[in-house]
């Protein structure tokens, strides 16, 4: 028995055709992994089938049955939910005021706190949520706004679930909490959708796997024959991935600092989210910053770029200016509404007037240097998919030529063929003579590209691993002791 | 209107129609339910508006200052900033404006008139820095601080006015030289009758040409935009927020003076209080209307300068009031049919 069926669901926007003829079925009470590059197509389909889109063509069949949703009201009326890549909360509402706002169940106008409450609080129980529903959203973290979320699809007992990306955002500690969550989910008999990047997730999770290309299904499997080599060439299709290019070591002498902070306290509503900070960012080299999310990244990455002034301690700086690929894209990363090219354009000195044709010529340039795939250059960057997004500030960060660059989580959410070419532009400019700063909770990545690796814990940065350990000794042992020291344990 | 991809063009001129369309029904449906003959209302309005060159140049006349106070308002809602403030801004430069002209007697008219428009243009923009500091310093709502400020800025007015600058048992200034009035189009060709109507006006037009070219052609505009759209972005991608926020609301509310023109230097030649006529709220409308484009601003304000006019020339048979009920019809028809196409063309908001 399917829960969902797609049968030939097509659909474009304007000359792109961003789903062809998709035909895949869903069974009841099983996760069921979507899989795909950026823009591939994934979340666009996830919409069609959550009322939010309308296919241009082809049916949907919940449990056995066509339907035609006109909206995401019909969707949740049949008991979908979807866990959004960008979560929609109220930051000034508490937990609580947040899962009960707009929610049919309430329909009878008096509400009964009390009963909500408790009903929430049992929710929170059986999944093992850990939320205080009394919080304001502003208070807690992405990974507990996530939880929100869940809360939300729960309360309303929804019994088929899409996941897009949900991991994108998580730690390692807190993907594997999720991942529980998510098998609790299966044991009660609900059906999961569930879009990532991640290959070994998938083989973790799957009953059944469907993969996207360029809007066409291209692939399916069960459970007992997956391959995630095999997944990810079939995800890719016939291209090569970048390759990053060979690190060069220049001599010690060119290998200067181009900031340095010295004893760097920060305090914040009377907590030390920097203590004594001490750091040097050199260039020739890549110096990764990793920790869970929430010990003072944001807060050293705010310090540098000068946005926190009542800092004790000495900051010195080589130029006045930095660059940043900020780690929420959406909120800090670009201006959605606005395409690549004036995204770019925002970023240089202002020259008189500004035709359309710069504009357009700007996000061409860069579109093509880069390889942004968009329909065309008067594309809003939000409406890229989420690589492409990330490729096009990356690439106003690159095109503006600054000395120190810092890159905060620059592959989250990206997938394999976006995050090799990330990487390869990364180590470019570190052999160019830049000096980055790296910050990421994706040990792989901070593995692979640091040159030095620091840990950071409540605020301190607690050891550094200089080069000659970073690649002598035994990767598992290093790893190990990485993620101890990530969680404060020396 | 005039927005940059060509289905968003569509989508607004269908929703523009539609609107007009529906708000023309709904009005018709209405003066048949007072009993009056709908045809005879809007035939007495289009002759008196169209069909007269008195007509059509007081309708201009009563566009003009919509337009000047549209475009202050369209800079500061681009940035985000609800600047609700701009009757009592507008009021403060124009008292200022009519003030200053009387003591400058001694210079060129074409000197004494741009001195006038420093003068009130910077009394403005100083009630709009007000505000714009106590956003950003102490993050309060413009909202509340430029209404209070409404409020604070009238009643002082009114209190200058009779204790030291009207005329005795009037509201009003004194008279400016003649030689410093703006010229009436009257005087140069007898087709309009007569009418107020004066430079002011091209000069409205040149001001939403400019504002157009600095909000979507200029590196400031883009900022302006960006900050309205994401100030937390924009501080990562380089801009300061609040700087750029405050800029904004001084040149807005400066903006707004330039109102009194219109009424001080071309028409009565003093300022008189409650000249403005609520036009610092209509204006709101005028700029929504038009998506706060300065060019769609001009033909909004002229909409509203229509509805304005004709109103006066159906009084005998409807209650002039009908046209604001034809304008509230009109705001939210727009904005509910808008949100309807756009969900047609599929225009991500
Ligand atoms: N509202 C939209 N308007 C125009 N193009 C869109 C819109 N939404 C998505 N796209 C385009 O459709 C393609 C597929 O996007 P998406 O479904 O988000 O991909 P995925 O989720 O697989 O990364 C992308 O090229 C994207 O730019
Ligand atoms: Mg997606």
């Amino acid at each position: 028995m399917y829960a969902v069926e797609f049968e030939n669901i097509t659909k474009s926007f304007g000359l792109l055709t961003v789903n062809d003829k998709v035909t895949f079925g869903v069974k009841e009470n099983s996760v069921h992994c979507l899989l795909g590059e950026n823009g591939a197509g994934k979340s666009t389909l996830m919409k069609i089938l959550f009322g939010s889109y309308k296919q241009d063509s082809g049916t949907i069949k919940i449990r056995g049955k066509e339907v035609k949703f006109k909206s995401p009201l019909d969707a949740i009326d049949e008991k979908i939910g979807m866990l959004y890549q960008h979560f929609m909360l109220i930051d000034e509402f508490t937990i609580w005021e947040n899962v009960v706002l707009g929610n049919e169940m309430n329909a009878g106008m008096k509400l009964d706190y009390k009963k909500i409450k408790y009903r929430l609080n049992e929710i929170i129980e059986i999944y093992n949520l850990g939320l205080d529903i009394n919080k304001k959203i502003c208070d807690i973290s992405i990974s507990q706004e996530q939880k929100v979320e869940l809360l939300k699809l729960l309360y309303r007992n929804s019994d088929i679930l899409i996941f897009d990306e949900p991991t994108a955002v998580l730690s390692p500690v807190e993907v594997n909490e999720f991942f529980k969550i998510i098998e609790k989910f299966k044991a009660d008999g609900k059906t999961i959708i569930f879009i990532t990047h991640k290959l070994n997730e998938v083989k973790e999770l799957a009953d059944r796997v469907s993969i996207l290309r360029k809007g066409q299904l291209v692939y399916e499997t069960d459970k007992a024959d997956i391959d995630v080599q095999k997944l990810g060439k079939e995800i890719i299709g016939n291209v090569e991935v970048a390759e990053s290019p060979a690190k060069i070591s220049p001599n010690e002498e060119n290998k200067k600092s181009f900031i340095e902070l010295k004893d760097v306290t920060l305090i914040k509503d009377k907590v030390k989210v920097l203590d004594d900070i001490t750091i040097d960012i050199r260039r020739y080299e890549i110096h990764g910053i990793c920790g869970v999310e929430g010990n003072g990244q944001q807060e050293l990455v705010d310090v540098i770029l000068q946005f926190e002034k009542n800092i004790s301690g000495t900051v010195m700086m080589k130029d006045e200016r930095v660059s940043i690929v900020p780690d929420d894209r959406y909120k800090r990363g670009m201006i959605k509404e606005f395409t690549v090219g004036e995204n770019l354009i925002l970023k240089k000195p202002s020259e008189g007037l500004i035709s359309k044709r710069t504009v357009d010529t700007a996000s061409q340039y860069i579109m093509k240097k880069y390889d942004v795939r968009a329909p065309s250059a008067e594309t809003p960057i939000g409406s890229l998919s989420g690589g492409n997004q990330q490729k096009a500030i990356i690439a106003r960060e690159i095109e503006m030529q600054q000395n120190t660059m810092i890159f905060y989580h620059p592959t989250r959410g990206v997938d394999i063929n976006a995050t090799a070419f990330i990487h390869s532009e990364i180590v470019s400019l570190r052999n160019a003579g830049k000096a980055i700063l790296l910050v990421s909770s994706d040990l792989d990545e901070l593995l692979k590209l640091s040159d030095r690796l620091s840990v950071m814990h409540k605020g301190r940065l607690i050891k550094t691993f200089d080069e000659t350990e970073l690649s002598s000794g035994n990767r598992n042992n290093l790893l190990e002791q990485i993620g101890k020291l990530m969680i404060g344990i020396h | 209107m005039f927005s940059r991809t060509s289905i968003q063009t569509k989508a607004n001129i269908i929703s523009i129609s539609l609107s007009l369309a529906a708000t023309f029904i709904i009005t018709a449906l209405l003066i048949i339910l007072i009993g009056k003959n709908p045809i005879e209302v809007f035939g007495n309005m289009f002759s008196e508006v169209f069909l007269s060159g008195y007509g059509i140049g007081q309708t201009l006349f009563k566009t003009t200052p919509l337009i000047i106070c549209g475009c202050g308002l369209a800079f500061c809602f681009h940035a985000s900033i609800f600047n609700i403030g701009a009757e009592g801004q507008l009021n403060a430069g124009a008292f200022a404006m009519s003030l200053i002209a009387l003591k400058l007697g001694a210079f060129p008219w074409y000197i004494s008139i741009i001195i006038c428009i420093v003068v009130a243009f910077g009394v403005s923009a100083l009630f709009g820095l007000i505000p714009a500091i106590i956003k950003i310093k102490k993050d309060v709502s413009e909202v509340i601080t430029t209404i209070m400020m409404n409020f604070i800025i009238m009643a002082l007015i009114n209190y200058f006015l009779v204790d030291f600058f009207a005329v005795k048992s009037t509201m009003h200034t004194e008279k400016i030289p003649e030689d410093m009035m703006l010229m009436k189009f009257s005087s140069i060709t007898s087709f309009f009758q007569g009418s107020s109507l004066n430079i002011s006006f091209i000069i409205a037009l040149a001001l939403a040409v400019i504002s157009y070219i600095v909000i979507y052609k200029t590196k400031f505009g883009y900022e302006i935009r960006a900050v309205g759209f994401n100030p937390s972005a924009s501080k990562y991608i380089g801009l300061s927020p609040d700087k750029i926020i405050i800029i904004t609301f001084i040149i807005g509310a400066g903006i707004t003076s330039l109102t009194g023109l219109n009424f001080i230097m071309g028409y009565k030649g003093f300022y008189e209080y409650g000249f403005s006529n609520n036009v610092g709220f209509t204006a709101i409308a005028v700029a929504l209307l038009a998506r706060n484009n300065p060019i769609g601003i001009i033909f909004s304000a002229l909409l509203f300068g229509v509805l304005d006019s004709g109103g006066l020339a159906v009084n005998e048979i409807v209650p002039k009031e009908i046209v604001l009920v034809v304008q509230g019809v009109i705001i939210l028809t727009i904005l509910s049919i808008n949100t309807i196409v756009d969900k047609k063309f599929n225009i991500a908001k």
